[in-house]
């Protein structure tokens, strides 16, 4: 097991993790979309020790995090969100998913300045719950009725980034100090650290996994939306100048 | 010039584009027809007809109209980029780019026929066309700094790295005051541009830019990579070594980190203890850190090996961690460590202190171990595998992952009936959990179960899609369910179907190639240029992927195999077999056709009235729903050239296109692209059985001379062909290559099908394959590649080969199909 950024290579495999292990289902130019927009915030677990098969062999995905930043946050507050997450059955108990999430994070918070990061679980999978309010510290902000296709609530999570922001600020080496005033008051220094030290996670029975609906504009319409219609405007095709002849995008089912 | 129109009609026809934009086409076409009874010969207005019929599905009318537009007003831009867009629509993007470029001519200051034009060039990879389309592009909008980038790019891409670099730096030069440090697209400008300088191999140029330019930059862990890989590559040692333990810090679970530093440290691979002090380091300062425990398994040997994997494996079976066997089993190709890890884990079951009541830890969990200790190939005793999987099954009754594991262990015995029977019970465990539910179908479709395997699946496919479940697996995509449909319904015999599968496989890589449409103009928008040059690149191969090869390999063989069969088609020299089993399958075609129409009239009477959709419905009414027009298909050769060529394009390292691209190409007399494949098989495997079988029948062909060939091209392909001479005894020669691989089944069944090849007797040949049984060596493997030859021969041998097989390997579900 092998944990890094994710690249476009990946994506197939990152695909077929989903279909294999989650009910909520993506087509790959949503997974594009996540990876050509926000290419930090994306990790993969693979299996490096399988052996090579043939000259084009690609990684083993055994776990994934498919994350994005809010695009119009509704409150105003930069935050990270977390699309997709899961980790193959056959690959639990070794924090892939806890490791995953911490990376994240990080990047989140480097990158994008987030403060913090929400998701959504289903009310049933306790496994995945398990992982986010126990191990990750994740709180429920509220449920979500009837939030997922099949007609299932969901559990709107979150997770604040002060100790995430410490974290960035130890490894830039403090360097920044002075330019981030404005940012954000200091937390006391009992930051969460990215590997050790955290409560050991007893991990999910099930192949645990967070699945997002959330609709995308023209790129990578989210299939799972169905009708909520959250839709977040990326403009792709908007028509200017003579003629105001737009290629749209017809290719969308 | 476009027609001028009174002032009514022109607002009327701005409110044709605007309905277009807003997707308006009823209301667009009204207000055309409106115009175009006033002005019937409006050049334009026809044009803009023509593009709405064709958002509606109708290229028919819409093609036709575009022409038509054209000839009447043939000096208007909106003609022609209409004309333009249409064969967009349809994928003909050499005679859109054409057309784009007329419609420049007549209106060179349109951006947006600029813009379309340039999308279209890095669409089609025309980069030197790209390139003059952005330089126009950046002349109408210096201002903007995507401008500039996108310039770049084009450079960079067209492989002109310095001119790349020369663009950002000028545009750098224009800026008044640095940037904000948050501002995204300038911090990913800076990056972009330290990747290009890097990729010129300018390492030290490369390290001072980034130390200068991306002190503060938002993308910290590309700087620190970034940093890391110049400082190695400069010599930089030290300064190497403190980068790498930064980045380790971050996340320490990436293996390439730890091998950098072994590097930087310059720590020899050979030196274990030096190395094994490294990954104990950080192994004792992140506990739950897993490279750093398991990774010395790697390179240590002997009685250090012992150790490392003793306390490896108790820290593992204690907390009772599946995928402890994955994690290892690369390690078997040693065979000290195979024997050692099993040694460990029987010793670690007999030590007292572990726990013996937990459902999967400790006992419970070294007993899966050896389960799959067993079941694995290169350490395979069935039997035993059997029992343990038994005892850790009694530990815990309702484990799916032992169940999962009987399931396998069963499979790998040839079982493949029970094997699907085990895995439903392993998925009855656990309804939640949608891994299972796939293993499960998995296992039904290997059973050449495709309808339960459907309903399986369709307990996790989201129930409102229109079609059920397979339209839901085809909308997202699902590779694997279709890929293994389609081989089902190919070892069922039913052509149609399985063709059908592939089809649409093929069709879900075709949208995978045409999703990158979108982001040629998106990337500008979000700034996130490497990413996007990544997306470029890995477009650009990414047929090579196994999942297309597959299902690539799946389809020719059958377009093969009915090329080799015409009386399949009902043309010459049918058969009395052939006639039979054509009228069994089209009864049987009919009756399956009833059944998916009285499901689809069932699934309407319950659909939602107050949703709408119909229209939407009947667009996508499949006519062809079994596909019996695929397999009445009269060249399959031709079919067939459809997936060989993106394969072999995308992969030529891949042996297994060759060797279909030899036998493709060889029917379609095509013998200099044959020999091109023969000779490509032979640089990556000149042992591989079935390249010997070519290299025979190649030989023989040339000795004989096709007479439909040109005396020069024969004279090409002799001298090209040097595998065998010319004057070889090939009788002798395939002698040779039988004996020299008599301890391997599949070479000696390919030496039997070249001796056929050369005109031995088949009753003789048959007797041999016959033979393959009492083969020393022999598995069910070779029994069943025995059997599918005889059936290529139509041999009168099949049944009782099968029924000796049988005998042998009595549970091999392929050998009773």
């Amino acid at each position: 097991m092998d944990i890094r950024l994710l690249t476009t290579a990946d994506l197939p495999l990152i695909q077929h993790a989903n279909l294999e292990n989650l009910p909520e289902n993506y087509f790959l130019k949503y997974y594009l979309y996540h990876a050509l927009s926000w290419p930090q915030l994306s990790f993969v677990a693979v299996d490096v020790s399988r052996p090579r098969k043939g000259a084009y062999d690609y990684p083993k995905i055994v776990g994934y995090v498919l994350a994005k930043m809010e695009e119009e946050p509704a409150d105003g507050v930069q935050h990270g969100h977390i699309t997709s997450l899961s980790v193959m059955r056959t690959h639990r108990r070794l924090g892939i998913a806890e490791k995953l999430m911490r990376q994240s994070q990080l990047a989140m918070v480097e990158t994008f300045q987030a403060k913090y990061v929400s998701l959504h679980v289903r009310v049933s999978n306790v496994a995945a719950r398990h992982l986010y309010e126990d191990t990750l510290k994740f709180r429920n902000e509220k449920t979500e009725s009837k939030y997922y296709a099949d007609g299932e609530d969901a559990f709107s999570m979150r997770l604040d980034l002060d100790d995430v922001a410490e974290l960035a600020k130890r490894y830039a080496g403090g360097e920044d100090e002075d330019k981030d005033k404005d940012e954000e008051k200091k937390k006391s220094n009992g930051a969460a650290d990215a590997g050790a030290g955290a409560n050991s996670a007893e991990l999910p029975i099930r192949s645990e996994g967070v699945d997002e609906g959330e609709a995308v504009g023209e790129v990578g319409r989210d299939p799972e939306a169905g009708d909520k219609e959250k839709k977040v405007k990326v403009a792709v095709g908007r028509g200017l100048g003579v003629g105001d002849l737009v290629e749209k995008d017809e290719t969308k089912h | 010039m476009p027609q001028p129109l009174a002032p009514k009609e022109a607002a009327q026809f701005r409110t044709i584009i605007r309905s277009f934009e807003d997707k308006q086409y009823k209301r667009g076409l009204k207000t055309a027809d409106l115009i175009l009874k006033k002005y019937p010969r409006h050049g334009d207005t026809m044009a803009m007809k023509a593009l709405i019929l064709n958002s509606q599905g109708k290229p028919d009318e819409a093609f036709p109209l575009a022409k038509e537009a054209l000839t009447v007003d043939m000096k208007s831009h909106i003609c022609w980029h209409v004309y333009g867009l249409l064969y967009r629509s349809v994928k003909n993007f050499e005679e859109a780019i054409k057309a784009y470029k007329f419609a420049l001519k007549l209106d060179p200051t349109s951006a947006q026929i600029q813009r379309d034009l340039a999308i279209l060039q890095v669409h089609v990879r025309d980069y030197q066309g790209y390139i003059q389309s952005r330089k126009a592009m950046l002349q109408a909008r210096p201002q903007i700094r995507s401008s500039w980038t996108a310039l770049a790019i084009a450079h960079h891409l067209s492989g002109n790295l310095t001119e790349a670099e020369n663009v950002l730096t000028t545009y750098e030069g224009t800026l008044k005051s640095a940037p904000s440090r948050f501002d995204g697209e300038h911090s990913e400008a800076v990056m972009y541009k330290n990747s290009i300088i890097a990729e010129q191999g300018d390492f030290q140029r490369a390290l001072d830019h980034l130390e200068s330019d991306a002190k503060h930059n938002l993308d910290r862990l590309a700087v620190l990579e970034c940093r890391a890989d110049y400082l190695a590559k400069l010599g930089r040692k030290e300064d190497a070594v403190q980068a790498y333990r930064l980045l380790i810090d971050r996340n320490a679970e990436h293996i390439d980190y730890y091998e950098k530093l072994e590097q930087a440290l310059e720590i020899s691979r050979d030196d274990a203890p030096a190395r094994k002090a490294i990954y104990d380091e950080y192994a004792a300062k992140f506990p739950r850190c897993d490279i750093a425990r398991r990774v010395p398994l790697d390179f240590l040997s002997g009685d250090e090996f012992r150790q490392a994997a003793e306390s490896y494996v108790a820290l593992m079976l204690n907390k009772g961690v599946p995928s402890l066997f994955a994690n290892l089993k690369h390690l078997y190709s040693d065979s000290f460590k195979k024997d050692t890890l099993r040694e460990v884990v029987e010793k670690y079951l007999t030590s007292q202190d572990i726990d013996s009541e937990s459902k999967d830890k400790g006992e419970a969990a070294g007993l899966y171990y050896l389960a799959q200790h067993y079941n694995y190939h290169l350490s395979r005793d069935l039997a035993k595998a059997d029992e343990y999987v038994d005892r850790a099954i009694e530990k815990d009754p309702k484990s799916v992952d032992f169940h999962m594991t009987k399931a396998r262990i069963l499979k790998h015995a040839g079982n493949i009936k029970e094997a699907a029977e085990m895995m439903d019970k392993a998925r009855k465990l656990d309804l939640k959990d949608r891994y299972i539910n796939s293993k499960c179908a998995k296992y039904q479709l290997r059973n050449g179960e495709n309808e339960k395997a459907l309903k399986t699946v369709g307990l996790f496919t989201r129930a409102e899609t229109v079609g059920g479940p397979l339209a839901d697996l085809l909308e997202m995509q699902c590779i694997w369910y279709l890929t293994e449909d389609g081989e089902a319904y190919a070892r069922r015999g039913n052509i149609g179907l399985a063709l059908k599968r592939f089809q649409a496989l093929n069709n879900i890589f075709d949208v995978w190639q045409d999703d990158q449409f979108d982001f040629h103009s998106f990337s500008l928008r979000k700034g996130q240029i490497r990413a996007y040059i990544d997306m470029i690149r890995w477009e650009d191969h990414f047929r090579d992927h196994p999942v297309y090869s597959r299902v690539a390999l799946d389809a020719i063989n059958l377009y093969l195999a009915m090329a080799d069969k015409p009386a399949a088609n009902g043309t010459n020299g049918a058969d009395e077999e052939d006639a039979l089993e054509k009228k069994k399958a089209a009864k049987k075609a009919k009756k399956e056709l009833q059944r998916l129409e009285r499901e689809e009239a069932e699934r309407q009477a319950k659909q939602d009235p107050n949703k709408g959709g119909q229209a939407a419905d009947a667009k996508k009414k499949d006519e062809d729903p079994l596909g019996l027009t695929l397999a009445a298909t009269t060249d399959p050769l031709g079919e067939a050239m459809k997936f060989l060529g993106p394969m072999l394009q995308a992969g030529p390292k891949n042996i297994d296109a060759q060797i279909a691209g030899f036998e493709v190409y060889i029917r379609r007399k095509k013998y200099v692209l044959a020999l091109q494949c023969l000779n490509r098989s032979l640089s990556i495997d000149a042992e591989n059985p079935r390249v010997h079988e070519q290299v025979v029948a190649f030989r023989k062909l040339l000795n004989n001379a096709p007479s439909d060939l040109p005396p020069k091209v024969l004279e090409a392909l002799k001298a090209e062909f040097t595998a065998v001479d010319a004057t070889a005894d090939l009788t002798k020669y395939n002698q040779d290559f039988q004996e020299k691989h008599q301890a391997s089944p599949l070479h000696v069944l390919s030496a039997v099908k070249a001796r056929q090849t050369l005109g031995v007797d088949l009753a003789k040949c048959e007797k041999e394959v016959h033979g393959l049984i009492e083969h020393a060596s022999a598995t069910f493997t070779d029994a069943i590649a025995a059997l599918e030859t005889l059936k290529s021969w139509r041999s009168a041998e099949v049944e009782s080969f099968r029924k000796a097989a049988l005998a042998k390997w009595p549970n091999v579900t392929r050998l009773s199909e």
